[in-house]
């Protein structure tokens, strides 16, 4: 098989992809990525290409330095209502100098870190061989920008588990040039700025609230240890410090408690094993229609059936993973019966769909949506429990849906009533942008009747909110929602139910097991592992996992590169844009 | 109908703020407000025996919230007496590391200084909330529909809280 592994010329030769620098662009969210590009080329002259959407960034590439410096002059520029904001992430592969020191500064890292103890000692860096010689603490301006690219570094590093930070002797006065590593290391644990010339709380305040893990902070000898309100300082800007100076300020266990909540947040809860097993299987047959046949759901409801929608338009804090900070509800408002909103009462009576034939109506003026309940079950979470009074039970579904398609029925449109008139006079221009396909999350009970073998929808209560990730689902879960073709998430179906005594109700046991794991280890054909050494197994699972490529070709890059770490990882991101799709898992 | 939703928004407003209290002694009425026989507490997914039970965990080991009231919907069931809520809001949490009753978790001495004469020493002052960020909330209510009449003792058949989304940059782990 041909690969670029077999042809040394290929690390070496130009690629003039290599001169491509990447940015990143933000604000643009009240438009399309495409309709970006088109502004940026039109007002700047300059392209941006193989642009993509990450997060609440546009990320993609120009053809140089000069066209990147360029961009930032444009910094402010208005772009549909917002100011942009562009950012240099960096040159493709950089000129060999910059690699020469990204690789000086990583073996740097590898060095001063310690696996056992999770401890990186940046400690009396000045003084440090290895940056001396090559001059990296020769200048002011050096110094200053040595500590960022360290952490820019570390970053990228999963390998480097970091829960301490040794800083001491680094004579710093202020924490300038220290300050990402609050964004690099939020969870850290223990600090040591130790034999330092910090003086003032001040020079603290831009960690205020950041390490919110903070458990122990050594600061001796900094001159700030002798202001009379040194601790209660602080204690303030490290809301979880226990240790400082080598002196317990807080009670731990009192702390723990006061900042733990006793019932945490669990996917289930079912009454008993029945109920979860028929609550599932009712979800899941329920949403399957609903995004593929709504009409067929009417045998569920009776003519005293009720259903209504609601929508909570509240926006969650742009501190919640990935909560969507602008969301529309344009279709849904004008059948929205959030009683905090609507005071008309003729409108509160006329909202509430009762009967097949109204609750037909109202889902069908709603998006068509597809829910992700076997492809994402950890992202919905169910509570079933019996309703004595109706001789049935509640299931209460909190979990999210995209909108594929508009509705069959636009509420907007097919109530000509004075509110609808006033909207298309003072709201002319968004309405693309009201009713723009979405994800959403919600909240939806059911009451549900059995009879005679099947159910009765009593009441079906939904309520829709901006797109936010469940609370119930493991941060390493959310993040990487839906890839197509990776390990298939559990089953809801297949979910241990979480058991209930009847009576009396008792605490339950947790649900379901997070599933989160990292790049499974590498396996290799039994006589190739055989000839390998551990030295260089374990060199091969870490460029796996830092490479992402397949088995082979992690070998081939190791072999290639005479069993170096840096070289080959060198040797790789220098190539990486000629590397086939199918090298990588 | 008028009434009804607004005697249903009355009652509801009625919980967060018992929720919210700090004062101890507000829990006898709100208990009043459960049915003391049959009804089923849960909260995030967790199952109480009793109400008791849940509001005496709720004011010992929850810091003091604020609850905002953000969406609301309901649907009397015909035929059975009862209605069936469906709430939404908001909560956040006292972050300054005192509990409800104001003790702190910091080291008497140095609790003292940091609050200007708050904390265990001089209880009578009033240390002031440090609010962290919104926590989502969905609560799912059965009443009793005496509600309606204004009437709030034993209605709760059911209560089902759950925190549907969480901030990271809180420090509350839940």
């Amino acid at each position: 098989m041909q690969n670029i592994y077999q042809n040394p010329n290929a690390f070496a030769q130009p690629n003039p992809l290599d001169k491509r620098v990447k940015i990143s662009v933000r604000g643009w969210q009240n438009a399309t990525r495409q309709d970006l590009v088109s502004f940026v080329s039109r007002k700047t002259r300059i392209g941006i290409v193989d642009s993509t959407v990450e997060g609440n960034l546009v990320v993609g590439f120009v053809n140089s330095q000069t066209d990147a410096q360029s961009l930032l002059n444009w910094n402010g520029v208005r772009f549909a209502g917002n100011a942009l904001k562009f950012e240099i992430l960096g040159s493709g592969t950089g000129d060999a100098g910059t690699s020469k020191t990204i690789v000086l500064l990583k073996s740097f890292l590898y060095k001063r870190y310690s696996p056992q103890t999770k401890m990186l000692d940046l400690g009396n860096l000045r003084n440090d061989p290895d940056l001396a010689t090559n001059g990296l603490f020769s200048s002011q301006t050096t110094q200053s920008k040595i500590f960022p690219a360290m952490m820019k570094l570390a970053s990228k590093e999963s390998q480097l588990v970091v829960e301490s930070i040794n800083l001491s002797d680094n004579d710093l006065r202020d924490l300038n040039m220290i300050s990402c590593l609050a964004q690099t290391y939020p969870n850290l644990k223990n600090l040591c700025l130790a034999n330092n010339q910090i003086s003032r709380f001040r020079a603290l305040e831009v960690w205020k609230n950041k390490f919110k893990q903070l458990r122990e902070l050594l600061m001796m000898n900094n001159p700030i240890t002798t202001e009379p309100l040194y601790q209660s300082e602080i204690l303030r800007l490290f809301p979880r410090l226990v240790i400082l100076d080598n002196v317990v300020v807080r009670n731990e266990a009192k702390m723990q408690q006061v900042f733990s909540i006793p019932m945490k947040l669990q996917q289930f809860f079912f009454e008993n094993n029945e109920l979860g097993a028929s609550s599932l299987e009712f979800v899941s047959n329920f949403l399957t229609l609903w995004d593929t046949n709504r009409n067929q759901l009417m045998a569920l409801y009776t003519p005293q059936s009720q259903f209504s929608v609601a929508v909570d338009s509240s926006v969650p804090a742009s501190s919640v993973p990935n909560a969507d900070q602008n969301p529309t509800f344009g279709y849904y408002l004008p059948l929205s019966r959030n009683l905090t909103k609507v005071s008309s009462e003729r409108t509160k009576q006329q909202r509430l769909a009762m009967g097949p034939e109204a609750i037909d109506k109202l889902f069908n003026s709603m998006p068509k949506t597809k829910h992700f309940l076997q492809e994402q079950a950890s992202s919905y979470s169910v509570e079933a429990f019996s309703y004595a009074q109706v001789q049935g039970f509640t299931i209460t579904l909190h979990g999210y849906f995209d909108e594929v398609a508009h509705p069959d029925l636009d509420a907007n449109k097919s109530t000509p009533n004075s509110a609808g008139g006033r909207n298309r006079r003072f709201n002319h221009g968004h309405a693309n942008t009201t009713n723009k396909l979405a994800r959403k999350s919600f909240d939806r009970t059911w009451v549900i009747v059995p009879s005679q073998g099947t159910v009765i929808i009593a009441s079906d209560l939904l309520n829709i909110r901006a797109y936010v990730d469940g609370s119930w689902v493991a941060q390493q879960q959310a993040q990487e929602p839906l890839v197509q073709g990776q390990s298939p998430a559990p089953q809801l179906a297949s979910q241990p139910v979480q058991p209930m005594p009847q009576n009396p109700l008792q605490p339950a046991v947790s649900g379901v097991p997070a599933t989160a794991m990292p790049t499974a280890p590498l396996t290799l054909p039994a006589d190739v592992q055989a000839k390998l050494n551990p030295i260089q197994l374990d060199l091969l699972n870490r460029l796996h996992q830092q490479t992402k490529l397949n088995a082979e070709f992690t070998y081939m890059l190791a072999d290639q590169s005479g069993w170096n770490f840096d070289v080959a990882m060198k040797g790789f991101q220098e190539s990486v844009n000629n590397i086939p799709r199918e090298a990588f898992i | 109908m008028n009434s009804q939703s607004q005697a249903v928004d009355t009652f509801i407003k009625k919980v967060f703020a018992f929720l919210d209290e700090k004062d101890s002694q507000q829990l006898a009425p709100f208990l009043q407000c459960f049915d003391p026989a049959n009804s089923k507490i849960i909260v995030n997914a967790n199952p109480f025996a009793q109400p008791a039970v849940f509001l005496e965990t709720w004011q010992r080991a929850v810091v003091q919230t604020q609850h905002v009231l953000t969406g609301l919907d309901y649907h009397v069931i015909p035929g059975t007496g009862t209605t069936i809520c469906s709430v939404n809001g908001k909560v956040r949490f006292d972050e300054s590391g005192r509990d409800k009753e104001g003790q702190d978790s910091a080291v008497a001495e140095l609790a003292g200084v940091a609050n200007a004469g708050a904390g265990p020493r001089a209880p009578a002052a009033k240390p002031r909330p440090m609010w962290g960020p919104y926590f989502g909330t969905s609560l799912q209510l059965v009443l009793d529909d005496r509600v309606f009449n204004g009437d709030h003792n034993s209605v709760i058949y059911s209560f089902n809280y759950t925190m549907v989304y969480k901030p990271d940059d809180s420090l509350m782990s839940v």
